[in-house]
């Protein structure tokens, strides 16, 4: 009996430990199934803005890489003369920037609907995910675009809407704004926008 | 007039030949075999030729202003009073009028079917649809609009979108869609011109009086979405601009 609940205790420790690892071949079903489960958490009306996005968050952290994003919004050359304690900062409160505005467009959200549309590898290191939004007589392209970490897993590092990418849209801001100001600034100036 | 528009144009045929690509420098190594800083210095946006950006930054602000304080609340009284669904049969009737543009536009670019089911929803809307006012070419036969303008029949054909420009009131364009502004007009019929053959109305102030009630009427179903949208700017002009030249592209790319 010992014996047997060690050996499932190491078989849950091994199987389960790489809980977050993605592989190539399981990225659309993992996203079709997230999808669905996230379109029942919008729809369901008794829970409240906070608790819907906590949920729809725990469900989609794993495979967004938010340090990447924000080295990749602020832009290699700046993020390198960046220590890591301010690159830290900076990653945590550009994820709640992420978050932030990912939550205000839950108010935007009535009963439309998603589906995959496509799988893409664009390259070795490289997927694209389409993905259709329905709302009334209109469809709206969001492809997530996933990379391959050097432990074979998949992570997403941008997502476009419309044919625009988030993280250049954010990229541009921030090139402007490290121009003339520094990134203490910005880093202030992201957490007011948040609160 | 004319003349402005050929300078334009030929202007923009100059500027039209790619940018230089991104010096080497930009793309670190850090990431190891990953090229993700050329990514995304690579998109054209990057590297954006903006020699207007002082002015841009103004004429943004002064757009802003212009919304915040004189559209937006105007468009939010007039919701008040006037239901929804008329307000969207109003839109859909404005959307009927400016049929010629996608029409002609979705010709110009080749899109035969897209112009044929354009000129079915035509027919179908300015009679069993009401003057427009419903879009049943939509709801009973899923017949959809393709919305094409100049500017993207422009893009289509491989010219350049040229350095950004901030038009008073009409907000985020370039040196291209500017173009594309100029032509369109020529063949919408909420505009009076004199050498225009057939004019649906009477003088320019008509037009003015029109153009401002048709702007209204869709401010007054977008002002949520919008408000939504500029939330996430961190500084206005970059963000908006970002947002247009990426936004056209896919367009035209469509």
């Amino acid at each position: 009996m010992k014996h047997f609940f060690f050996s499932l205790l190491f078989l849950s420790l091994t199987t389960l430990s790489p809980l977050w690892a993605l592989h190539e071949n399981e990225i659309t079903s993992f996203m079709q199934k997230n999808m669905d489960e996230a379109t029942s958490i919008l729809r369901d009306n008794k829970l409240k803005k906070d608790q819907k996005a906590e949920k729809l968050f725990s469900i989609f952290d794993s495979v967004f890489d938010y340090s990447l994003m924000s080295k990749l919004a602020v832009g290699g050359r700046h993020w390198e003369t960046l220590s890591p304690q301010k690159q830290k900062e900076f990653s945590q409160v550009f994820e709640q920037t992420l978050k932030t505005s990912y939550m205000e467009k839950l108010d935007l959200y009535t009963d439309e609907k998603l589906e995959i549309v496509k799988l893409e590898k664009i390259k070795e290191t490289r997927i694209y995910l389409t993905t259709h939004l329905a709302k009334n007589k209109e469809v709206y392209e969001i492809i997530y675009k996933f990379y391959k970490d050097s432990n074979n897993n998949w992570l997403i590092y941008d997502v476009d809407v419309l044919g625009v990418s988030i993280i250049q849209t954010y990229r541009t801001q921030f090139a402007d704004f490290l121009a003339k100001d520094t990134i203490n600034n910005l880093i202030i100036k992201l957490k007011n926008k948040d609160s | 007039m004319r003349i402005i528009f050929i300078l334009l144009l030929a202007l923009n045929f100059l500027l039209a030949a790619d940018y230089p690509e991104a010096p080497s420098y930009m793309s670190t190594s850090s990431l190891g075999n990953d090229d993700f800083e050329k990514e995304f210095t690579n998109q054209k946006e990057a590297n954006i030729i903006d020699p207007l950006s002082g002015y841009n930054t103004i004429m943004t602000t002064i757009n802003d202003k212009f919304y915040e304080y004189l559209l937006k609340p105007t468009a939010q009284g007039y919701a008040s009073i006037v239901p929804e669904n008329t307000r969207t049969g109003i839109s859909n009737f404005f959307d009927n009028l400016l049929f010629p543009i996608r029409f002609v536009n979705n010709l110009l670019q080749l899109k035969f079917q897209n112009s044929v089911d354009e000129l079915e929803r035509f027919v179908i809307n300015s009679t069993i649809g009401v003057v427009g006012f419903v879009d049943v070419a939509y709801d009973s036969f899923n017949l959809k609009a393709h919305d094409e303008d100049f500017g993207q029949t422009l893009g289509f054909y491989g010219v350049g979108s040229g350095f950004h420009v901030v038009l008073p009131l009409f907000g985020s364009s370039n040196l291209r869609d500017i173009a594309g502004i100029f032509t369109d007009a020529w063949i919408n019929p909420l505009n009076y011109i004199t050498a225009r053959d057939v004019n649906l109305l009477k003088n320019s102030e008509q037009s003015l009086y029109v153009t401002g009630f048709y702007t209204i009427n869709r401010t007054s179903l977008r002002i949520e979405e919008y408000d939504n949208f500029k939330k996430d700017a961190i500084e206005l002009y970059p963000y908006l601009r970002s947002f247009y030249e990426a936004r056209r592209t896919k367009l035209i790319s469509e």
